[in-house]
């Protein structure tokens, strides 16, 4: 959330416009938004939503501190070290830096989560192996980033930038970010619509798409290495994302129609903005990918602003004041009387916070694809209204203000939820 | 059934003396017979040691006594429970629990609803007592709270993966 708001900060400090998006600061500013704020949020919902799909303790809990701790300083360094390239030399070391800290984070927290998702049971659930699918392309995602950097840098392992950029940014958004978010959120939104949970064919479909999609980018980075063309794997890519978006969408409409909640709440009702936002970035994709410039900022902008954060934003709240109930009132249930898990939170707050972020998002991606200048900074003032709003709401959430005096309990829980960091058995004695 | 009792290790005295009991656990886990299930009797719930047996392939089962000490069955996956298709964390005696004095029906109600009503339920129960439950998914959150208050549980997905059945037997009343 810091990171979010920071990096808006600093694409309206330094005058970002639609056509800025190859220099240095511009590119630095995309990956704290994309790696401060995407990568850690998605890969810190995963840490807290794995043991909830494996029905089992996290594995390796302890790495859970260092590994935030290390992917938020490779971040901090590659943001740094893009600089380097406009000429700061005293950037320079974090340039290099960076990709070893982020890789480092990304190995301990794959380690977490694999070693607990993968049993007999679970490997048989198509979300399961829809995350672990995203794994592979985080590793995907790091290992183009990598070879960039060291193109970049001037040392002897170099590629073609101009093969590896598509690549690198469709292992992002789509092999890790989309990936994830696909595999938590049939689980998530059964869960928020009181929908039934069973599997359809339309996962397991979705599954067999992502995971061949995943395969054609891997083989895109031997033949990168090999200084082949990318080209054909891209037209590739793109057929799947079509036809895997679609059996995604259709398969969300199916838990929405059987959904035995009559009123969607607001978590629901943004996400639903959000995959129309992911349905626009892919129907975008194969102009993204044949023409490039605007129409591929445009594809990126609503990927990453429009899908992802929007889905992340609206059920980041309902999460937050979900857990915080439980950790603050649970051990209360059948002892006193316990306030319900909505008074916690203040729907007048967030609901026009997460439509101004929609808004904005979609006018950002109207500006973008149409080179309109004033519009996307427009935008991006809206996107942080929208962001520090939210921002004020969940830190109002942990401290329980919406309660009234009487209902709050004498000792209020740490602001950052404890559990991002210990899962919520290892919180006891040690042993 | 040919399994052997349970070997029953009490970590209390090792503690006491200001020592790390980790050593005698992973020792006493060692020389068990296949099938075997050890019985842990600790002053507190051991949490981490959860993971490190779930990766060491054992079940876990916790409950606090009446005397507040945690007794801990961690039992081989693949012998007994999964045999009767219980899920991880199940007590281990369930079957043998008398027929529930209360049944609640908590399909579609969301969560942290079907929690509540549960805990609220149990609370009012005199120990020993069982209820049973039909909820529309695990309860995750529930379990660690049962624990807690030294309430054991059994649950399992019905056949058709549709609803999740949840017998809770009453342990000491706490307050």
């Amino acid at each position: 959330m810091m990171a979010l708001v920071l990096s808006l900060l600093l694409a309206l400090a330094t005058g970002i416009g639609p056509e800025d998006f190859d220099r240095p600061e511009a590119l630095a500013i995309v990956h704290l938004f994309a790696l401060g704020w995407l990568a850690q949020v998605m890969l810190g919902a995963l840490v807290q939503f794995v043991p909830v799909l494996a029905a089992r303790p996290l594995a390796f809990s302890r790495l859970a501190l260092p590994a935030l701790l290390t992917s938020s300083f490779g971040t901090l360094a590659l943001a740094g070290g893009f600089l380097s390239l406009d000429g700061y030399d005293i950037a320079r070391p974090f340039f290099l830096l960076g990709p070893v800290a982020l890789g480092l984070s990304f190995a301990m927290l794959a380690v977490m989560i694999l070693s607990t998702l993968i049993t007999r049971q679970t490997l048989r659930l198509p979300e399961v192996r829809m995350v672990i699918v995203a794994l592979a392309g985080l590793a995907g995602l790091w290992l183009s980033g990598a070879a960039m950097v060291s193109t970049l840098t001037g040392s002897r392992l170099a590629v073609d930038i101009s093969q590896a950029l598509p690549l690198h940014m469709l292992f992002g958004i789509g092999g890790f970010l989309t990936f994830a978010a696909c595999g938590v959120s049939y689980k998530l939104f059964a869960m928020f619509l009181l929908a039934p949970e069973a599997a359809s064919w339309q996962r397991r479909a979705v599954f067999a798409l992502a995971a061949l999609m995943a395969g054609l980018m891997m083989t895109g980075l031997v033949m990168l290495a090999g200084a082949g063309s990318v080209a054909p794997l891209l037209i590739g890519v793109c057929g799947i994302s079509l036809a895997g978006c679609a059996l995604y969408l259709d398969d969300v409409r199916r838990l929405w129609r059987a959904r035995r909640r009559p009123t969607p709440e607001l978590n629901m009702s943004c996400s639903r903005v959000a995959l129309a936002f992911l349905a626009l970035s892919v129907l975008l994709l194969p102009f993204a990918i044949w023409q490039g410039g605007a129409l591929a900022r445009a594809s990126v902008f609503a990927a990453l602003v429009g899908w992802l954060s929007t889905l992340t934003l609206a059920q980041m709240i309902r999460i937050t004041a979900f857990l915080t109930w439980i950790q603050i009132f649970a051990p209360l249930i059948g002892r006193r009387k316990v306030p319900v898990v909505q008074s916690l939170t203040h729907p007048r707050r967030a609901g026009p916070a997460l439509t101004i972020w929609s808004l904005s998002a979609g006018i950002g991606t109207l500006s973008l694809a149409t080179g309109f200048h004033a519009g996307f900074r427009l935008a991006l003032c809206g996107l942080l209204i929208a962001a520090t709003q939210i921002l004020c709401e969940l830190v109002a959430i942990r401290c329980l203000s919406h309660l009234a005096p009487p209902e709050r309990p004498a000792r209020l829980p740490p602001l950052i939820l404890p559990s991002l960091m210990n899962p919520p058995h290892s919180a006891e004695n040690q042993i | 059934m040919t399994t052997p009792p349970p070997h029953e290790l009490d970590v209390r005295p090792i503690l006491a003396q200001g020592e790390e009991p980790f050593g005698a656990i992973m020792a006493a886990i060692d020389s068990l017979q296949p099938g075997q299930a050890l019985r842990l009797l600790a002053p507190f719930r051991p949490a981490p040691l959860f993971n490190v047996m779930a990766n060491r392939g054992f079940d876990c089962a916790d409950r606090r006594r009446d005397d507040g000490v945690w007794e801990v069955t961690f039992t081989p996956q693949g012998s007994g429970l999964a045999d009767v298709g219980m899920a991880p964390g199940s007590a281990p005696g369930a079957g043998f629990w008398p027929d529930p004095v209360l049944e609640l029906e908590l399909i579609g109600l969301e969560p942290p609803e079907p929690m509540v009503r549960i805990l609220e339920e149990i609370t009012a129960l005199e120990p020993g007592q069982v209820l049973f439950a039909l909820l529309d998914r695990e309860p995750m959150f529930l379990f660690p709270e049962l624990a807690q208050r030294g309430h054991e549980w059994a649950g399992n997905y019905a056949g058709d993966g549709q609803s999740y059945r949840l017998m809770v037997r009453a342990g000491a009343k706490d307050d």
